[in-house]
């Protein structure tokens, strides 16, 4: 008999001493249960949904800068989480209608590729109106844990105004940071 | 001469404008303090303190300077010993024109090192005792916050 043959034989009859049909069998449908369950365990499917749905998203991922304030590459949006006003009915420093821009603000800067500064901003949100829904942009740059609610940008900041619900968020140029 | 363009016209006008540059303290003001405290220190009525006029009354008394050098948003704040007590003389002197920094003693790095990492059980609590204490020698800030 070929030398590998008989390494095989002997194998096989290793393990068919070592195993049952089955105990076989029972590993066959842990595995196949498992692959079956898998897609139901608790994965978060909401931020990839969104991402699908509102373009021009962006979270994490550095993308060449843009010149238009609709789009969250817009270099003013570097710090920023939530709706832009500037997709709904407002500008990238203008709350809606029918909104009034929050008394309390995140405070982040940014680089301006265009003129090479680095500029100290506000990012304001727009109160008074229900979610605005309309370009998305999460981007966090600078951003701290809650513990540094100073440095967080998960806040609702329309907490201090009269009317607290959130619509959308703006950016104001505060002034360049000293060098 | 500071550099620093004051940003309150561009908020109030809500144009947001602005290309002055911005020089320490007066740009550490912007990033840790202004957010909450607002573009001219005032605060927001009922929500958070203002800061003009009423850091210098607490500036008045050992009491008062401890208290604020250990309010939560000076205590945790990200500013070295050294640039809490430069933004806080800076606050003082910028937005309390009506009663002189000068007539108070500034902030130094050792003061500051000394208070702030006292924990602080109530802030109200501790406000209220600090602001009798002033009113009856002077001029005292609001009791509520």
């Amino acid at each position: 008999m070929h030398p590998l043959d008989r390494l095989f034989e002997k194998s096989s009859r290793s393990l068919a001493q070592r195993t049952s049909r089955r105990s076989f069998i029972a590993v066959l449908g842990q595995a196949l249960t498992g692959s079956m369950l898998l897609p139901l365990l608790p994965i978060d499917r909401a931020s990839r949904a969104e991402a699908r749905t509102s373009p021009p998203d962006s979270e994490g991922a550095h993308k060449a800068p843009s010149d238009d304030p609709q789009s969250c590459e817009y270099w003013k949006y570097c710090a920023i989480d939530g709706f832009l006003c500037s997709c709904c009915g407002g500008s990238s420093h203008t709350c809606p209608p029918g909104t009034a821009m929050s008394t309390i603000a995140w405070i982040g800067t940014c680089h301006n590729p265009g003129d090479g500064r680095d500029y100290i901003l506000s990012y304001n949100d727009c109160c008074g109106k229900a979610s605005c829904g309309n370009c998305s942009c999460n981007r966090n740059e600078r951003e701290k844990p809650l513990y540094r609610l100073s440095r967080n940008n998960d806040i609702n900041w329309c907490i201090a105004n009269t009317e607290s619900d959130y619509h959308c968020t703006v950016s104001l140029i505060l002034g360049v940071t000293e060098t | 001469m500071s550099r620093w363009r004051w940003p309150g016209v561009a908020l109030a006008a809500g144009v947001g404008v602005s290309t002055g540059a911005l020089a320490s303290p007066a740009q550490d003001y912007a990033l840790h303090c202004m957010g909450c405290h607002g573009a001219t220190a005032e605060g927001v009525p009922g929500k958070v303190p203002g800061l003009a006029h009423t850091l210098v009354q607490f500036m008045r008394s050992a009491a008062g300077r401890s208290y604020v050098l250990r309010v939560p948003g000076a205590s945790n704040s990200m500013l070295s010993d050294a640039q809490l007590a430069e933004v806080l003389n800076w606050i003082a002197g910028h937005f309390g024109a009506d009663q002189p920094a000068a007539a108070v003693s500034p902030f130094t790095a050792q003061e500051v090192a000394a208070h702030r990492r006292m924990p602080m059980a109530s802030v109200q609590a501790t406000r209220r005792e600090v602001v009798k204490e002033l009113a009856a020698t002077g001029s005292a800030p609001a009791e509520d916050y």
